[in-house]
């Protein structure tokens, strides 16, 4: 995507920011690439300067060989109706980065999530509790490494289950057929 | 019936008590739980508590084909399941660089709009329950019948239709289905004044609902209240209009507001909608018998069918307010990542939590009904 095409105001803010790519995937779809410690810089300058007042979801995306954590800011303008999707990534560990919460606030249901499914810990958001998994012991559910097949046939041992019922059908000649 | 992790807050010599509002209470919409404490009636301190739900939607998806999550994805929102397949598969679209036939867009739209006439006669039952009016209640659900019956000539299923498919639909439509789905909204528009009578100029109704949960503009651009929430604020934002998808940008339509941001302007937004689907869906059938052609674009054998590298971000105006997918590929069979933004990820938490502080303890279902609230969506 040409500089042209790029509606003035953000081809403006993007150059504030040092490193950034960015490219256009479809209509209304930008893709930025930047480096972690100018992301809130960037988010702060969408939302003053180009009217990205609408922060749609942050994705957490976990990629094991990198070691590292893909976070992406999806952000909506209504008026210059473009899509920003702004990519970081940061390493695993220690898995930490900061929360952009005091500049918009629906960051901070997106946090406590990627926090309790990937356990990436977000500096200054207001709330990290747990919300979903508030009984749950194991690892983030959501990394790579946890595989849910494995973690069902580890903890719930089908072959062991005799309750009364099934020896009474396995009594009569029946039960679990494999 | 306590949850195994409640644990009650001991609050000596004060007037505090709190309460449990759900999972199992008929004022809370779905499987939820509010932690609420009170003064008298007066609510102090509110805290969501989602979880009852999980299905883990996301980490299954992992596991799964592109073509087999498209059984999967519906069953993430239960009054209204076509905005996700439609999402999904729209995230699939941009990946894959596929192109959807022009006669499977228009009977996509068509769904969706159908889809939105359901959730919302359905919500505009619920909303009238908490406050005793329940007829409007079963006359929602009721009328929401005959469109169910409607989905069910189409797709065969009443509720998780699995009908839009990467590439575009199932099946065209059957002989005669337009001139069904005439008559429903022949019968629905007739309807309407009746709903009026009973519901929507309800002077029990409007004592009940005016002033309550009020949402400012600035509020509501700040916490992310999107769909018809946000439309009762006064803001004519849409996502069929501002970032439109399918043949939305062909079709006309007005975007209903209303000003006051409050439990009834809410209610009225929704009742507007209904005329607006209807509008759009009198166009649909005036317009698809004119459109031939395919009803889906070539695919390669479903089962091993790699979609090339690359991620894309889908979002759809569904009934409850901005739906979207965030689906990443690295060129395999399965996905590597898909991430759902629910409508009500934000209004069933952080926007119902900050309503509700410093309101009455009976206005709390009223509020989560009027935000249309779908925890199904929040839990995933």
């Amino acid at each position: 995507m040409s500089n042209q095409q790029l509606p003035e105001i953000l081809a403006a803010v993007f150059r504030e920011i040092p490193n950034l790519v960015f490219t256009e995937q479809t209509a209304r779809r930008l893709r930025v690439e930047l480096r972690p410690d100018t992301l809130p810089a960037l988010l702060e300058l969408l939302k003053g300067r180009a009217g990205y007042l609408h922060l749609s979801a942050i994705s957490c995306v976990d990629w094991p060989e990198l070691d590292e954590f893909e976070l992406v800011y999806h952000l909506w303008s209504y008026e210059v109706k473009t899509l920003v999707s702004a990519h970081i990534y940061i390493p695993k560990n220690p898995g930490r980065y900061v929360s952009v919460y005091d500049i918009f606030t629906p960051a901070a249901f997106f946090e406590r999530d990627i926090h309790e499914m990937f356990g990436v810990y977000f500096e200054g958001s207001p709330d990290m509790e747990r919300f979903i998994l508030t009984e749950w012991t194991g690892p983030p559910p959501m990394l790579k490494s946890f595989s849910s097949l494995g973690y069902v046939e580890e903890t719930f041992k089908w072959e062991q289950y005799s309750p009364d019922w099934l020896k009474e059908i396995q009594a009569n000649g029946g039960g679990i057929v494999e | 019936m306590r949850p195994e992790n409640y644990q009650p807050v001991e609050h000596p010599a004060s007037q505090e008590y709190e309460l449990y509002f759900g999972p199992n209470h008929p004022g809370i919409e779905g499987n939820y739980a509010l932690k609420v404490r009170l003064t008298g009636d007066e609510i102090v301190g509110i805290r969501a508590d989602g979880g009852y739900l999980h299905r883990g939607f996301e980490k299954i998806m992992e596991d799964r084909l592109w073509i087999q999550n498209v059984a999967l994805v519906p069953r993430i929102c239960v009054p209204d399941p076509p905005p996700m397949e439609e999402t999904y598969a729209r995230a699939v679209e941009m990946i894959g660089g596929l192109e959807v036939p022009e006669r499977a867009k228009w009977i996509r739209a068509m769904i969706l709009e159908m889809s939105r006439i359901c959730g919302h006669l359905f919500i505009l039952g619920g909303t009238a329950a908490p406050i005793g009016q329940y007829s409007n209640m079963f006359w929602g659900v009721a009328d929401r019948d005959y469109f169910l019956d409607l989905f069910e000539a189409l797709t065969g299923a009443r509720v998780y239709h699995m009908f839009i498919t990467p590439g575009g639909v199932r099946r065209d439509i059957p002989d005669g289905f337009l001139d069904k789905l005439s008559h429903i909204l022949d019968y629905l528009e007739a309807r309407l004044p009746e709903y009026d009578d009973l519901f929507f100029n309800n002077p029990v109704f409007h004592k009940r609902a005016e002033g309550i949960g009020i949402i400012t503009q600035e509020q509501a651009l700040a916490w992310g209240v999107t769909g018809p929430n946000l439309r009762a604020c006064g803001l004519a934002l849409d996502v069929r209009r501002d970032d439109p998808y399918l043949i939305y940008d062909k079709l006309e339509f007005d975007i209903p507001t209303e000003t006051s941001g409050d439990v009834l302007a809410r209610t009225m937004v929704r009742r507007s909608e209904i005329i607006e689907s209807i509008k759009i869906l009198r166009q649909i059938i005036q317009h698809l018998p004119q459109i031939k052609g395919p009803i889906r674009c070539n695919l390669p054998n479903p089962l091993a069918w790699n979609l090339p590298e690359g991620d894309a971000y889908a979002r759809t105006e569904a009934q409850k307010g901005e739906l979207a997918f965030y689906a990443v590929s690295t060129g395999g069979a399965k996905p590597w990542r898909v991430h759902v933004r629910g409508p009500s990820s934000m209004h069933a938490v952080q926007v119902l939590e900050k309503l509700c502080l410093g309101g009455r303890i009976e206005d709390i279902a009223l509020i989560m009904f009027s935000l249309d609230a779908c925890p199904p969506e929040v839990d995933r």
